[in-house]
């Protein structure tokens, strides 16, 4: 999550201006074949933020944000995780209710558009859904601040079908280091370790994104299964905390996870994040900057800070960011570890898009993008989803084989 | 242990006796065919207390405290158990939800360590699937509506994690309903609480309205798309408390389709034990006080040392004996009221059970004694559980009804 929901007055003057750089026809029938007929699956989107406010309608065309069906269906993208999420400052047993509101908000949705959503909880779930024609619906819950400390809570949202965890947040919990923060746990706490083993048991993904390097080195070593970021970008194209070193991501790769590239401009671009800073300070800490304004309300926070960056680019303090930026990305972890090691972890309606990838429905220009670099069609179909499959699968597995044990 | 101990102690002197000159201890042929191929249901138990105390209580093994625990349950044929997730009504805000979904995790534990015994079940069908598989089916209902901290959502979760009864109230009263136990103050249920009740309807989860005021009963009733269950409540024109039903109250329930659920604690079966408790309440306060001195906050300590140290006092002649035959004069007033609408709802570890109920291995003296009054033995299966498998189906039909679209 860093924030969203462009103004509709940016986003049509961008949408306008873009689709004569990169129209819709440049889509070849090829990339379009490919492309539709693959599981595209995302790893991290904020909408549930909107689903909170009661107002927004998926079903139905909406003239901001990044996600809705019609849009979903436009763009191929038929699988979503989306993300339970509140700042890192919401702890304690109301971190759980508010966790609970959010589980119930995404299945609501789902209950209400069953025609073309399906909650999917295994890799198994997506491909049926692929089958029906429907959008997959997943959870991943941003943050372990949520659990309480309590592993008890943990089992629960696995039971409720919450299927990855983000260990921490833009802040240090309890038992692990964030990436923006101070270290003070060095990594992960004992507990911490507890933690990471205990979603392996329950077969709850563990998500090293928004963590520091050491919690990301002890969460690698511990997990008996494969590890996500669910959306992070590369550290060697932009220096950002929030991304992954080459020898982070070797290493993720070698057990065989997958890093979910970030479509945040502050994390695609070196030239945007330096300005970023210049003008406004650390990315992470602009939640605090608005929260004064919006107090519990999320959606309004995102929808501030958009129109905040909305504001510095159209007075030229912060450069264009194009989403070929993302292609940049996939491709330096492809040439670094594979293709079957990265994948898409957009950050729709929780962050700032490049320009050309303002919705879900330009996701299409990913797929014509990677065939024009030469990438194999099963390339191309692992990075748009099956390589996150996979570590679904693969996480399946070890939860069955743990849980078997006395 | 302190417990097993007295209980020993007491069989040996006169429990031994009054049990065995009363009614005999030896089971019939018929008596043992009849509970031994039936479906026990019981619809209250508060084992879960001591799975979450720290103390690494487990099912497996006979336990020498406490009433509960897989081999008395095979040993008393019990079949199907409703664990109890409940916390203090004093406890609430989100820490109430929190630590509901501790103890419903701690309920699912035990299921997935005894996979060869028990079995998680959340409909009528489950019940009777572990039943021909041979295995223990284990429910959970929530005891009090505070715990979903007037959510609905939270509710819901709750439903998904396989919870099947709320009882709307505990002792206290909660923000949206009245309690029989707490001062009046919202007149039964208000509007939140009655929305409570409809979406309890739509998931499938029984309105439970043991412990509810009056009015909150009628107002549930009158609420209601699907039948009602008193999971742990006996007569009221048996013995006065405010947790037992009105002759008027279990006709009204039946009348609906449901059930009446007999709770086996002393103070709610036996008028006399009752009237002894409200003629020397410093036995009762002496009670919580050295209760409160052994066990601290610990729940499951409470339960059981509170029954415990009520023996002592009946041992030593201060509080009048019960014998577990109220129990059956209790299920025989509800018949004679309104037909075998009745089942069992004991209360095992979180109540003081009467003499001849110490724990779950005793229930065949119910088959035994309700044949000897010449029940039928359609009549005794219903009540021993066939009841609430019909309201269970009933209200899993409801919930069906209002979910299609």
């Amino acid at each position: 999550m860093i924030r969203a929901i462009r103004p509709l007055a940016v986003c049509l003057c961008l949408a306008l201006f873009l689709s004569a750089a990169v129209s819709a026809d440049e889509i070849s029938d090829r990339a379009k074949k490919l492309h539709f007929s693959s599981i595209v699956l995302d790893t991290h989107a904020d909408t549930t933020q909107r689903f909170l406010t009661g107002k927004f309608d998926i079903s139905k065309r909406n003239p901001d944000g990044h996600i809705d069906i019609p849009r979903m269906r436009e763009g191929g993208l038929n699988a979503q995780f989306f993300s339970i999420w509140m700042p890192g400052a919401v702890t304690g047993a109301p971190a759980v209710q508010k966790s609970l509101d959010q589980i119930d908000a995404v299945k609501r949705m789902v209950h209400r558009n069953t025609k073309d959503m399906m909650l999917a909880t295994s890799a198994a779930d997506v491909r049926e859904a692929h089958k029906q024609h429907k959008i997959a619906v997943l959870m991943g819950m941003e943050g372990g601040h949520m659990i309480a400390n309590d592993l008890a809570v943990l089992r629960m949202y696995g039971e409720l079908g919450v299927r990855y965890m983000t260990l921490t947040h833009f802040y240090n919990n309890d038992w692990g280091d964030s990436s923006t923060d101070k270290p003070a746990h060095n990594g992960l706490t004992d507990f911490g370790k507890d933690v990471v083993r205990e979603m392996n048991r329950a077969g709850i993904v563990v998500d090293i994104s928004h963590v520091s390097d050491k919690t990301f080195a002890d969460a690698l070593e511990i997990s008996k299964a494969p590890l996500i970021a669910s959306h992070s970008s590369s550290r060697s194209l932009d220096n950002h905390p929030r991304n992954m070193t080459d020898e982070m991501i070797k290493a993720l790769a070698a057990k065989g996870g997958v890093i979910q590239i970030n479509y945040e401009r502050s994390y695609l671009s070196q030239e945007y994040n330096d300005a970023y800073k210049a003008v406004a300070g650390d990315v992470s800490r602009m939640e605090e900057k608005f929260k004064k304004e919006c107090g519990d309300d999320m959606e309004c926070e995102l929808k501030a800070e958009s129109q905040f960056t909305a504001k510095l680019l159209a007075e030229g303090k912060l450069p264009h960011v194009s989403w070929e930026k993302i292609i940049d990305h996939i491709d330096h972890v492809a040439k670094l570890v594979g293709a079957d090691h990265v994948g898409l972890g957009s950050d729709f309606d929780g962050a700032d898009m490049p320009e050309g990838m303002e919705d879900c429905s330009k996701l299409p220009r990913i797929t014509e993008a990677l065939l024009r670099k030469g990438y194999s069609e099963k390339d191309i179909r692992n990075i748009l989803g099956e390589n996150i499959l996979r570590v679904m699968e693969q996480v399946e597995r070890v939860s069955r084989e743990l849980r078997a044990q006395p | 242990m302190f417990r097993q101990i007295s209980l020993a102690m007491a069989c040996l002197s006169a429990g031994a006796i009054v049990v065995a000159a009363v009614t005999g201890t030896a089971l019939s042929e018929r008596a043992r065919a009849l509970h031994f191929s039936s479906v026990v249901v019981d619809t209250h138990d508060d084992t879960t207390q001591r799975f979450i105390d720290g103390n690494n209580f487990d099912l497996g093994p006979r336990s020498a405290d406490g009433s509960i625990d897989i081999p008395r349950m095979r040993q008393g044929n019990l079949g199907a158990i409703f664990f109890s997730i409940w916390i203090p009504s004093k406890i609430t805000g989100a820490t109430a939800v929190n630590r509901a979904l501790e103890q419903i995790n701690a309920v699912r534990d035990q299921v997935r360590k005894h996979p060869d015994d028990l079995l998680l079940a959340t409909t009528a069908a489950q019940v009777r699937e572990a039943h021909r598989q041979g295995k223990i089916a284990a429910l959970m209902g929530v005891e009090g509506g505070h715990m979903i901290h007037s959510d609905i959502a939270v509710l819901r979760q709750f439903a998904s994690l396989g919870v099947r009864y709320m009882t709307l109230t505990h002792s206290g009263n909660v923000d949206w309903a009245d309690s029989s136990t707490d001062a009046a103050m919202h007149n039964g249920l208000t509007a939140f609480g009655k929305d409570v009740v409809r979406e309890m309807n739509r998931l499938g989860v029984i309105v439970d309205i043991s412990h509810v005021s009056d009015k909150t009963f009628y107002d549930a009733l009158a609420v209601s798309k699907a039948p009602l269950i008193a999971s742990h409540s006996s007569c009221r024109a048996i013995c006065d408390a405010p947790r037992n039903m009105t002759d008027q109250m279990i006709k009204d329930l039946t009348a609906k389709g449901g059930v009446i659920q007999i709770n086996y604690h002393v103070a709610f079966l036996s008028q006399e034990f009752r009237d002894a408790e409200k003629k020397h309440p410093e036995i009762n306060d002496q009670i919580a006080a050295e209760v409160k001195k052994r066990c601290g906050d610990n729940e499951a300590c409470q339960l059981m040392e509170g029954d415990r140290l009520t023996r002592e006092y009946v041992d030593a002649g201060k509080l009048p004996r019960v014998s577990y035959e109220k129990i059956i004069e209790h299920i025989d007033h509800a018949v004679k009221l309104v037909g075998a609408d009745v089942g069992l709802g004991s209360d095992f570890d979180g109540a003081n059970m009467p003499y001849g109920m110490e724990d779950a291995s005793k229930l065949p003296m119910i088959t035994k004694a309700l044949l000897k009054k010449g029940y039928s033995e359609a009549d005794i299966r219903k009540i021993l559980g066939e009841n609430t498998l019909r309201l269970m189906a009933e209200v899993e039909r409801v919930s069906q009804q209002m979910n299609s679209p």
